[in-house]
This record gives structure tokens, C-alpha cells and sequence, in this order.
């Protein structure tokens, strides 16, 4: 039974890390059959990275990379976490429920059609983001934010947050359900307030879960949400949205350039294996729990 | 009405702060869905004067009249249905076996085959060398590219392991004893006692079947094939109305020259969320049990 998953794992990852030895085969070498490049072709060394790192493109598709996700994980980290404590603080029950029901609605929908929801609504001509800041006197003329490169972050980030928090906060939820009720009533007694109950019952007793999830996302600061990305991606905003993730598909699939696209996707690989490594040996020094 | 209500229960500014910010932010979710449904039933050429936000100015059902003469939406209907219904039943009956046979903990080898599929959470060859894989073994612009990668997933193995593993031991000793081979233990004794979990795994299977459109975006090219998603990115990116796959005798006359690309897409993401909208209720109650999962750690 379990040769199955093997032979699975083997077969759909295993094969493909050999598929590596493309990212060192020379990057002039063009053919429709990939066998033959990966067999044929010369071995250039590094020096399809050394094409990589010196290209300004790639230090700009880092730099956006590096960026958004940084901002990402500050901001998109914290938030349902946040969600989740004042969802907890709501005390009507069918309240709650329906801000519940509503904010895990987003994560069912698939980024076309909610990507496609939002580029309506903040569109330049007929969108109501425009209008509504236009009557309250805010701006002077729309806005282009679905074609504006420095738009491009936020809203991706804003999307992120309104399709993800909800559902992001379940999993605290159930953590801050499983704080004791005494601890709150003995807090009370001791007269804490609302937000000192937060600060000292709250938020020590789901501490390890978010330390665990914040390890998990640290090892991802490379990684993007492709479909996320590609739905907002156009050719005026390309200079802030390209991250390597859509570069890596880029080059290799749609210009196929296997060889360069492999070495960005090694490059980023490599880097990722560290900082999952180290943000690690960091969670185990502080409390005393890793991954592995 | 008014009772005697404990220091604990009384509201305070921060209660009305805080209901105050769940009412925007619920609003901030749901208008960007309203205002596309009463877009899809505006006429696409007044759609484009401004201002239709909360309620449709010129009714019209044009644009589904388009939507549904469009062939692409219906061939993308049958592939994601299709895709959504085999892929997870395959893949939640396959990540099953595996699990069962892991959860045993008298196998042999155990901590090795664990660790050899762990590595690959963390570590791949990347898109590109997959995406080789894919083509070598023939299954780019094959509808299986959509089932067969899809069949076993690390993750999910692990959460149906941990579950399987807090079944009694005895249950199966016992079946073992009569007679019963391993395949007859887990699909008559261990899959009935997990019905929770195998509907967890199964939602997040068909949420991801469903949505999915990266897939048909860079395996597939035979527009025959592409799913449901991948159809309407094709049409919200397209700014001319379409003209093909589009019924001609069908079209009420002198519809052309009212409908916008714009509104006929407003039309197709509402067709193609009905069927999310309908189910959602339905799934509600696996939801806490669904996230947290994940977080049962071996």
C-alpha cells in the first residue's frame, strides 16, 4: 500500500530534481525535444546564474519579489491572527456567525472570478472605488490602479487580505477557543481589562501556534501566489509585478528557454533551503521547537 | 428585553468599534460580488456611461443570453465537473492507501518512507524540469494532466494518517483475525470511521479542482480541454465581444450592438459561481474541522 505513494513521490519529484542538470546545460541550445538538450547539450558550468544575477531585469524581479513578500508576510502574517481575537471579542452569536460565514466566503472563489470582482470595481471608468472617492472629494481624477506599476503591491496585498484573512483566522480561533475560560474569569478578577486580558490570556495561550506558522512562511519569502499574481499582472504594471515565480514560467514555458528558467528556479531553491534551515535552527534556539 | 448583564457582557466602545469594523469589512467582501451581478444583468452599452453600482439601470438579460450561446462556457463546465468529481475521488482513495498503510506502525522502514516524502514539501526540481516531466510521459494536452499528478498529495497523507493512527488498534486486529486482507480492513472498517476527515480532505480537493486554471494555463494548449476558470480568464482578458462558439440563430435580434465584452464577462463569472454560492452552505460544517486539521502534528 505504501509502495504506491513511493512510486508516486518518486516519479512526480524525485525524476524531476534530476531535471535540474538543465539549470548547467548551455542556454543557446534550442530544441522542441528536451531529452536531447538534457543529454546533448554542453555543460556550461554556472554560468547560466552568472547571466542570471547580471541581468538588471533579474535585480529588479528580485528586488519585487524580496518586497512584496516581505511586506506580504508583515502584514498578511499578523492579520487574521488580529481577525481572530476580535472575531473571539464579538459577543452576539449569530453576529459572529455571519461575519464568520461572510469572511470565509473569499477562499471558495477562485482568483479569476475574484480577481475579476475586484479589477470591476476599481476600474478607472465604470469602477465604484473611483466614483466613491471622486463624491467625497479625495481625488481629483480616477484613478488607474489596475495599469499603475506602484499601485501593484497594494493590491496585492489588499486582495490577499480580504480573499485570505477570514479563513486564515480558523485555525486561531480554535486556538484561542482552547485558552481555558478560568484564565479569563481569574484575569478579570484581577482586574484586567479588555486589552490587558488580550495581551497576557489571549496571546500567550495561541503563542505556539503562530510561532510554528511563521516559521512556516518564513522559508516561502521567495515564493509567490502565482495564480494571484497573474491574474492582476498586465503589461503596464510588468516592471512591480514580475516576482521570480512568473519570470521562471516566463522564460521556460512560454519562450522556451528550459535551461535559463531552470537556473532561476535553482537559484531560488537554494536560497529557500537555507532560510528554511535557519529559520529552524532560530525556532528550536527560542522555543524549542522545530519542523524537524 | 433588558437584563442584568455581567461587567464581561456589557458593551463598551471597543464592542461598537469592533462591530462597526465587521459590518465594513463584510461589506468590502460581498459588494465587489453584488456589483458584478448587477452588472451581468445591465445593458452592456449603458454599463459603460458609469455609475451602475448597487442596482441595474437598464435591465437586460443579454448578456446571459451571450454566456450560455457560448460553447467554450459549457465545454469549460464538462472538463472542470469532470475534473472535479474523478480527481477527487481518485486522489482522496489513493492518499487513503498510502496513509492506512503508513499509519500502520509495525511497518518496516517506517521513519524512511516517511522522511522520503516529507523532503518533498520542502524541496523539488522546480516548474521547469516538472513541467519536462509532463511532456516526456505524454500528458500535456491530455485530460489526465488535470487527475494524475493530483492523486497523492504529502500533506493530506499526513493529516489522514494522523487520523487513521487514533482509530483502536483492535478494530483492525481483530478483522485481521477473521480473515480480512488489508484493502477489506480500510475500505469496510477504517474509511466508515473517517468520514469527517475524508470529507475534509475531499472539500479541499474539489475547492482546488474547481478554481484551478494554472494547470490548463501552461499543460494545456486544445482549447477542448481547458476547465471552466481558464475559459473565463480567456474571456474577462478579452476586450472584443466574442464572436465565436457564439449560436448565431439563437441571439435574439440586434443584440450585438448593445452587449460589451465587459458585461458579458460579469455574466460568466456570476454562471460560473453559482454552483460555489449553492454548495457553500452546505460545506459550512466542515469548515473549523477542515482548517484545523492541518495542525495535528505526528
Amino acid at each position: 500500500m505504501v509502495w504506491l505513494g513511493i512510486l508516486f513521490v518518486a516519479i512526480f519529484c524525485y525524476v524531476p530534481m534530476f531535471g535540474i542538470i538543465l539549470a548547467f546545460k548551455d542556454e543557446s541550445a534550442r530544441q522542441i525535444d528536451v531529452m536531447k538538450i538534457i543529454f546533448e547539450a554542453d555543460f556550461v558550468g554556472f554560468e547560466n546564474f552568472e547571466l542570471f544575477l547580471a541581468d538588471s531585469e533579474s535585480k529588479n524581479v528580485i528586488w519585487n519579489t524580496l518586497g512584496l513578500n516581505s511586506l506580504m508576510m508583515l502584514i498578511n502574517f499578523p492579520s487574521p491572527i488580529l481577525f481572530a481575537i476580535l472575531i473571539s471579542e464579538l459577543k452576539k452569536p449569530t453576529f459572529k456567525r455571519t461575519v464568520q460565514t461572510i469572511s470565509y466566503l473569499p477562499h471558495f472563489l477562485s482568483w479569476v472570478v475574484f480577481g475579476g470582482m475586484v479589477l470591476t470595481l476599481i476600474n478607472t471608468d465604470t469602477g465604484a472605488l473611483n466614483d466613491f472617492l471622486l463624491r467625497l472629494g479625495l481625488i481629483k481624477k480616477p484613478l488607474e490602479i489596475a495599469g499603475d506599476p506602484d499601485a501593484f503591491w497594494g493590491l496585492i496585498i489588499i486582495t490577499s487580505l480580504i480573499k485570505g484573512v477570514g479563513w486564515g483566522s480558523i485555525i486561531y480561533l480554535a486556538a484561542i477557543s482552547g485558552v481555558s475560560r478560568d484564565l479569563y474569569e481569574a484575569a478579570e478578577i484581577d482586574g484586567a481589562n479588555r486589552f490587558q486580558r488580550i495581551l497576557h490570556v489571549t496571546l500567550p495561550g495561541i503563542a505556539p501556534s503562530i510561532v510554528t506558522f511563521l516559521l512556516l512562511s518564513t522559508s516561502g519569502i521567495l515564493n509567490s501566489s502565482v495564480e494571484h499574481i497573474l491574474v492582476f499582472q498586465n503589461p503596464d504594471n510588468i516592471s512591480k509585478s514580475q516576482v521570480i515565480d512568473t519570470m521562471v514560467l516566463q522564460y521556460g514555458i512560454q519562450k522556451g528557454n528550459y535551461q535559463y528558467a531552470t537556473a532561476i528556479g535553482v537559484f531560488k531553491s537554494v536560497i529557500s533551503c537555507f532560510l528554511l534551515i535557519g529559520s529552524n535552527f532560530i525556532s528550536k534556539k527560542l522555543t524549542g521547537k522545530g519542523l524537524y | 428585553m433588558e437584563k442584568r448583564k455581567s461587567k464581561l457582557n456589557r458593551n463598551n466602545w471597543f464592542d461598537y468599534l469592533n462591530i462597526a469594523f465587521m459590518i465594513i469589512f463584510c461589506f468590502i467582501t460581498l459588494f465587489p460580488l453584488w456589483a458584478v451581478l448587477v452588472g451581468s444583468f445591465n445593458q452592456g452599452l449603458d454599463y459603460t456611461f458609469g455609475g451602475v453600482y448597487f442596482w441595474p439601470r437598464v435591465w437586460t438579460l443579454d448578456n446571459y443570453y451571450m454566456v450560455i450561446a457560448d460553447e467554450a462556457i459549457w465545454r469549460g463546465y464538462i472538463v472542470t465537473i469532470g475534473r472535479t468529481l474523478l480527481g477527487t475521488v481518485t486522489s482522496v482513495l489513493f492518499t487513503s492507501v498510502v496513509a492506512f498503510g503508513m499509519s500502520n506502525k509495525l511497518l518496516k522502514c517506517r521513519k524512511i518512507y516517511y522522511w522520503f516524502m516529507m523532503v518533498t514539501m520542502f524541496f523539488g526540481g522546480g516548474i521547469i524540469p516538472y513541467f519536462v516531466l509532463l511532456k516526456t510521459i505524454g500528458l500535456l494536452n491530455n485530460f489526465m494532466v488535470y487527475i494524475i499528478p493530483s492523486l497523492f498529495s504529502v500533506y493530506n497523507m499526513i493529516v489522514l494518517m494522523t487520523f487513521f493512527s487514533q482509530i483502536p488498534e483492535s478494530l483492525a486486529e481483530f478483522a485481521r483475525l477473521d480473515g480480512a486482507g488489508e484493502y477489506r480492513i480500510l475500505f469496510s472498517i477504517i474509511l466508515p470511521l473517517s468520514k469527517p476527515i475524508l470529507a475534509t480532505v475531499a472539500l479541499w480537493s474539489i475547492v482546488g479542482h474547481w478554481n484551478s486554471y494554472m494547470d490548463a494555463m501552461y499543460y494545456v494548449t486544445d482549447p477542448d480541454l481547458y476547465p471552466l476558470q481558464y475559459v473565463l480568464m480567456r474571456i474577462i482578458n478579452k476586450s472584443t465581444v466574442p464572436t465565436t462558439g457564439i449560436g448565431g440563430g439563437t441571439l435574439p435580434p440586434g443584440i450585438l450592438e448593445t452587449v460589451t465584452a465587459k458585461t458579458i464577462s460579469f455574466a460568466a463569472i456570476i454562471v460560473s459561481t453559482v454552483p460555489v454560492l449553492v454548495c457553500y452552505p452546505f460545506l459550512q460544517k466542515h469548515f473549523a474541522s477542515g482548517a484545523t486539521a492541518g495542525a495535528i502534528k505526528e
